[in-house]
């Protein structure tokens, strides 16, 4: 990308004032992190929803990386739990004394 | 009880070892017990939980040493990742580009990937792209502005992305250096020289 690569991430994208006429391929793609994670105002949200309608290459951007998020979060997610885990659990809130003064299981 | 299993998987991206993590899953469980008298009823439990959760690693198994602002790979361009790889789904028949994905990153290449970043950017990384939290959560449970957790999450993902290219690269899926993806911004056949950014960053 010509000139975004050495600048501060856009942390002011809800404050930019961006409608259908002004997004271009490098707006969309500036906002494309903010976009996925639902933080985007309504108005540039829509804006870049416009752009990605008529731009397949902004579209595949979006979901290449919409879907490395998909397969990162299934991923991560992967990992058997000890057996013996939830009851060492359990056991400890049989001794222990809440703030409140409750002692005993939840 | 039903979020034993999340908080586990994130304990253990944190702390990357099993016999921690469940330390860290019963600290967890043990505080929040004690401190359940300050939960407020409807609010997010979850957010509170995994607060305690983070708040636990930070003061018990956090890295001691004040490492320098963890700059790391700071030098990676944006879409790294996508422009070495992007295309590669279309090349490899017609499964869904998800599937393609699923199949070129092992698991453990990915949590790894996911470990490796330094603590600032995997917490921010983990809350929000495996636990799904929102940026304001996120600013809660860390206690940082909404500003830096979006610092933190571009520059974290940015490297968890390089890292998983090299993991690709390293199992022979790309040819190192030629840029597969074409993004509208770049003029087709512009070679975007990954190696001098390889170099300096390993430096």
């Amino acid at each position: 990308m010509p000139d975004s690569d050495d600048e501060p991430h856009a942390s002011d994208a809800n404050t930019r004032d961006l409608t259908c006429t002004e997004v271009d391929c490098n707006d969309a793609l500036r906002e494309l992190e903010v976009f996925l994670d639902g933080e985007l105002a309504d108005h540039t949200r829509q804006a870049i929803h416009t752009h990605l309608d008529g731009c397949p290459h902004c579209l595949e951007a979006f979901d290449f990386h919409a879907e490395l998020r998909t397969v990162i979060a299934a991923k991560c997610r992967k990992d058997d739990m000890p057996k013996g885990l939830l009851r060492k659990i359990e056991l400890c809130f049989g001794n222990v004394e809440r703030d409140d003064g409750v002692v005993g299981s939840p | 009880m039903q979020y034993a299993p999340q908080l586990y998987s994130a304990a253990m991206r944190l702390t990357r070892n099993t016999a921690d993590a469940e330390d860290l899953v019963q600290d967890t469980y043990l505080r929040a017990w004690r401190s359940f008298n300050t939960f407020q009823e409807g609010t997010n439990l979850r957010a509170w939980l995994y607060r305690i959760l983070t708040n636990s690693f930070i003061n018990k198994y956090r890295a001691k040493q004040r490492r320098p602002d963890e700059t790391g790979m700071d030098n990676i361009e944006d879409l790294y990742l996508y422009k070495r790889i992007g295309s590669l789904g279309s090349t490899l028949g017609d499964r869904s580009a998800e599937d393609t994905m699923l199949d070129m990153f092992t698991d453990d290449e990915v949590k790894d990937a996911l470990e490796q970043l330094p603590e600032n950017f995997r917490l921010a990384v983990l809350l929000a792209d495996v636990e799904g939290f929102a940026y304001k959560e996120i600013a809660e449970i860390l206690e940082i502005p909404v500003g830096t957790v979006m610092s933190r999450l571009h520059r974290g993902r940015k490297q968890m992305h390089k890292l998983l290219y090299d993991f690709a690269s390293e199992r022979g899926l790309i040819s190192a250096s030629v840029p597969t993806a074409e993004t509208p911004s770049a003029p087709a056949g512009i070679p975007d020289d990954p190696i001098s950014t390889t170099e300096a960053e390993h430096a």
